[in-house]
């Protein structure tokens, strides 16, 4: 009880108790306070968010504001930049280069869709329909357990897979497919391919979590009215599943594509682009622009159009899938 | 997938005796196991490989070795023992301050009126949209040209600003749902807000801060980009040490030791494999859970 305290020690006046507000107030102002003052009382709040704002702000908006502003200059980190407009812009959708690497990303983003959504959902719909609470929390957590994979490592271990005398070329050869082995990432027919499919199963904890968590917030009224009219398996997956998980797999489509549209970790370091450029990518091509040759203006520039890019994915798959859920 | 439970509405399907192995149940159960082992596949390729010498490599990639070889895990540690000990510091470092920081500004938008409130929440919620690959050079150099303390500074102060549009969104949510009544009598107890913070609010929002804390981690740990990008030789984390133990990637001719490379591979799951062997069930609880959905 610190009755005598006196208003300006209180940052954020108690709303819930005006009366007492007001009397303590009454000496110093009149009902109204002005700005200056609420500002004041409230400083403890602006302490309390001065750290998050002051390291978003530097690291953060600072940033994006100089990867936004000096995609229209000549930047090269030494000297003062010069304005050069769009030239930046007309440069990167000429280049052959990159409209080559433009070209796989949109494969990488297409069959990434594919892979982000469809195996997921499968696993999530079988643990659904297992019986048991506890039989479906045990296939849930070993979904979850190659988590503790360093992302790294598994793109090292998949790397070795893919080697000419590795695992894959291996089980080819003992399956007498001879014919189909291949050196999977120095063949620039396959390397591509070989990148996107890393990983199999390609099954995302989260997206898999996020699935199973909207199965089973589907109305129970729903599954038994379904059951009535006879609709189970596969119908009752299109039916009533799909369009019910509509708001997960929306935000999945999302996440996927605009993960996959700025990935470019395992051509980095799994093949540096090649062979040649079959596996070169906008945003690697963004990456070695700027880390291997300073041209960090024109590497604003493709970052700028990656950026577009991924806006309107995004809204082109909000629209869709909103299209898509009147329809049905 | 047959459902014979037609005529039988009022059933609810796994609280019966029915719950017993009917063929679709194993059929389910076991492509469910099948995917679960492939997905695990990598860790046990590295496992068995790790203890093996070249020649036992070069003979067979799938088997347990009838001789093992550990002291590959002596060779593999002197190369990763470094980076591994630094991945642990700026993971705990980072994840730490995220937390204390978004705490606190989870508790001024939550349970504090001041003016400016909506518009630096929306500002808050807008760094969502921000890509990271926009930032990445420009941070990058932006990094560079900062002369800090310590090198380890240079990643965690970013990783812990990329941190908080997340972390605050959901302390925020966990904030709002303390019960008002908690908060009046800690206020009528004479506690300031720093107090009740820190003797009310944390407290009861440990599962809250613990999935934020599991959630945040794993990328931290697995970062690859900036870290290689900012970190000098003496401060790399371990992502780093692994690409350059590898010599890059497939594309290279020369065989590197690979029992050796292998035991790296396993040691670098330990720290999440310790970790998650704990915390399993509040990471699905924070994912399943009202903390990431929407």
């Amino acid at each position: 009880m610190r009755a005598n305290a006196s208003p300006s020690d209180r940052p954020d006046p108690n709303r819930s108790d005006p009366a007492v507000q007001a009397v303590e107030l009454q000496p110093y102002v009149r009902p109204r306070i002005n700005f200056v003052q609420r500002l004041w009382r409230a400083r403890l709040a602006y302490l309390f968010l001065l750290p998050s704002l002051l390291l978003t702000g530097w690291f953060s908006y600072v940033p994006a504001y100089t990867a936004l502003t000096r995609a229209f200059t000549d930047w090269d980190g030494l000297n003062p930049p010069n304005f050069t407009g769009l030239e930046n812009f007309q440069r990167a959708v000429t280049d052959p280069v990159m409209q080559e690497a433009g070209g796989h990303s949109a494969v990488w983003v297409a069959l990434g869709l594919l892979l982000a959504v469809v195996p997921p959902l499968l696993v999530a719909e079988l643990i659904y329909h297992l019986r048991g609470q506890k039989r479906q929390y045990f296939y849930r957590t070993l979904f979850v357990v190659p988590i503790v994979i360093p992302s790294l490592v598994l793109l090292l271990v998949w790397s070795n897979f893919y080697r000419s005398d590795g695992l894959i070329n291996q089980v080819l050869g003992a399956l007498h497919l001879s014919s189909l082995q291949h050196g999977w990432l120095s063949n620039p027919g396959t390397a591509l391919y070989s990148l996107i499919f890393l990983g199999f199963p390609y099954i995302d904890a989260f997206y898999l979590l996020l699935l199973y968590a909207g199965l089973q917030g589907i109305p129970k009224e729903v599954t038994e009215a379904a059951r009535l009219d006879g609709a189970s398996g596969l119908r009752r997956v299109f039916s009533i599943d799909l369009p019910l998980l509509a708001p997960q797999l929306r935000l999945i489509a999302l996440l996927a594509i605009i993960g996959n549209v700025q990935y470019f970790i395992s051509p980095l370091v799994l093949t540096a682009g090649g062979p040649g450029n079959s596996t070169t990518v906008p945003a690697l091509l963004m990456y070695q622009t700027a880390t291997k040759f300073g041209e960090y203006g024109y590497a604003m520039a493709i970052a700028v159009l990656l950026f577009l890019v991924v806006v309107a994915l995004t809204a082109l798959s909000q629209w869709l899938s909103r299209g898509g859920a009147a329809q049905s | 997938m047959s459902r014979p439970a037609l005529g039988r509405p009022a059933v609810v399907r796994s609280a019966t005796g029915r719950s017993s192995l009917s063929p679709a149940e194993l059929l389910r159960q076991a492509i469910l196991l099948l995917f679960g082992l492939l997905a695990l596949f990598p860790l046990y390729f590295s496992v068995v490989n790790s203890f093996k010498n070249p020649v036992q490599y070069a003979s067979n990639l799938l088997n347990v070795p009838a001789a093992l070889h550990p002291e590959n895990y002596a060779v593999a540690w002197t190369q990763i023992a470094g980076p591994m000990v630094n991945s642990l510091l700026i993971t705990l470092a980072s994840v730490l301050f995220t937390l204390m920081f978004a705490a606190l500004s989870a508790y001024a938008f939550a349970l504090m009126d001041f003016p400016g409130r909506h518009l630096l929440f929306a500002l808050v919620f807008a760094l969502l949209l921000i890509p990271d690959f926009l930032t990445l050079i420009p941070l990058y150099l932006q990094i560079k040209a900062l002369t800090l303390p310590s090198n380890y500074l240079a990643i965690i102060l970013p990783t812990v600003a990329a941190g908080q549009a997340f972390s605050i969104l959901v302390l925020r949510t966990a904030f709002e749902g303390i019960p008002r009544g908690i908060l009046e009598a800690a206020r009528i107890d004479g506690a300031g807000h720093l107090q009740t913070l820190l003797r009310v609010v944390l407290p009861i929002s440990i599962p809250a801060l613990v999935s934020v804390a599991i959630i945040r981690l794993v990328p931290v740990w697995n970062d690859y980009l900036l870290p290689s990008l900012v970190l000098d030789e003496a401060h790399r984390t371990l992502p780093m040490a692994l690409v350059a133990f590898q010599g890059g990637g497939s594309a290279t001719t020369s065989t590197p030791n690979y029992g050796a490379l292998m035991a790296s591979y396993v040691l670098s799951a330990l720290p999440l494999l310790v970790l998650f062997s704990f915390l399993m069930r509040s990471y699905i609880q924070g994912l399943t859970g009202g903390a990431v959905k929407d």
